[in-house]
């Protein structure tokens, strides 16, 4: 008696910006109606979008440029504080959307 | 985002409740009870410019969030209905007893509420309840501010 052994399927490749979209999907639900911060910084899918490190901050970047967002929260986290950025969400991500663009990530 | 919110809060679906702002994540529920839209107010967190009023305790405890609001003037309610000339404000706590959410009673006597990063919008108090929020653990009031 034969068998035949047939090759699995290989797993889609998830590109960076896939996989960012679908973390970014995956905390919004989970946290849009959440009002501690902590809960937001502190979700899976945040940490996993922060542990993408610096390739990922231009897809951050391209979402802010769309609206203010609580996703300016993880650019301290990936290329480290800037402490005159600081202020409310519009006004950080304001500061990070020059930042960008003065790196041409933006 | 109404079909989102009935979602998030099952008591919206058997409820009537309306959108009265557009998504704005520069605030949450717990500044919007206080009258500021332009902060983030929490006693604690790794985020950058959380703001938490001098001198209120920094613990994420009923105890701290009545704190804030006794500064504000707030007194401890006895119930949530609708009094002329006075402002209320309830606290919502979830199954631990960590404070989750806070709404404010308008002159209609709607509730008004901040969710999270998205919308605020008039509800029924109770219509809140439940997952993510908890229930309402306490409600405070003090005099309507004059202009």
């Amino acid at each position: 008696m034969s068998t035949t052994h047939t090759k699995p399927a290989a797993e889609p490749i998830e590109t960076l910006e896939q996989k960012f979209h679908r973390l970014e999907a995956e905390w919004d639900a989970d946290t849009a109606v959440l009002s501690n911060p902590n809960k937001n910084m502190e979700h899976p899918a945040m940490q996993a979008i922060t542990a993408l490190g610096e390739p990922v901050v231009p897809l951050i970047l391209r979402e802010l440029q769309a609206g203010p967002s609580l996703l300016v929260w993880a650019l301290p986290e990936i290329v480290g504080a800037h402490p005159e950025f600081e202020g409310n969400v519009s006004t950080m991500t304001n500061a990070w959307l020059q930042w960008g663009r003065e790196k041409g990530l933006a | 985002m109404s079909d989102r919110l009935r979602d998030f809060f099952p008591g919206l679906r058997t409820t009537f409740f309306w959108t009265t702002s557009p998504a704005d994540p520069d605030y949450n529920c717990i500044a919007w009870a206080a009258n500021d839209t332009s902060n983030y107010w929490w006693p604690v967190g790794r985020a950058p410019r959380i703001y938490w009023p001098a001198g209120a305790p920094g613990e994420v405890t009923l105890a701290a969030f009545v704190a804030v609001f006794q500064m504000l003037g707030y007194v401890t309610s006895a119930d949530e209905t609708l009094e002329a000339g006075v402002e209320k404000v309830a606290l919502f706590v979830d199954a631990e007893g960590v404070p989750t959410h806070a709404a404010r009673q308008l002159p209609s006597g709607c509730w008004a509420s901040k969710l999270g990063n998205l919308e605020d919008i008039e509800h029924d108090l109770r219509a809140m309840e439940g997952d993510p929020y908890g229930i309402v653990a306490l409600v405070l009031k003090r005099p309507t501010p004059t202009a």
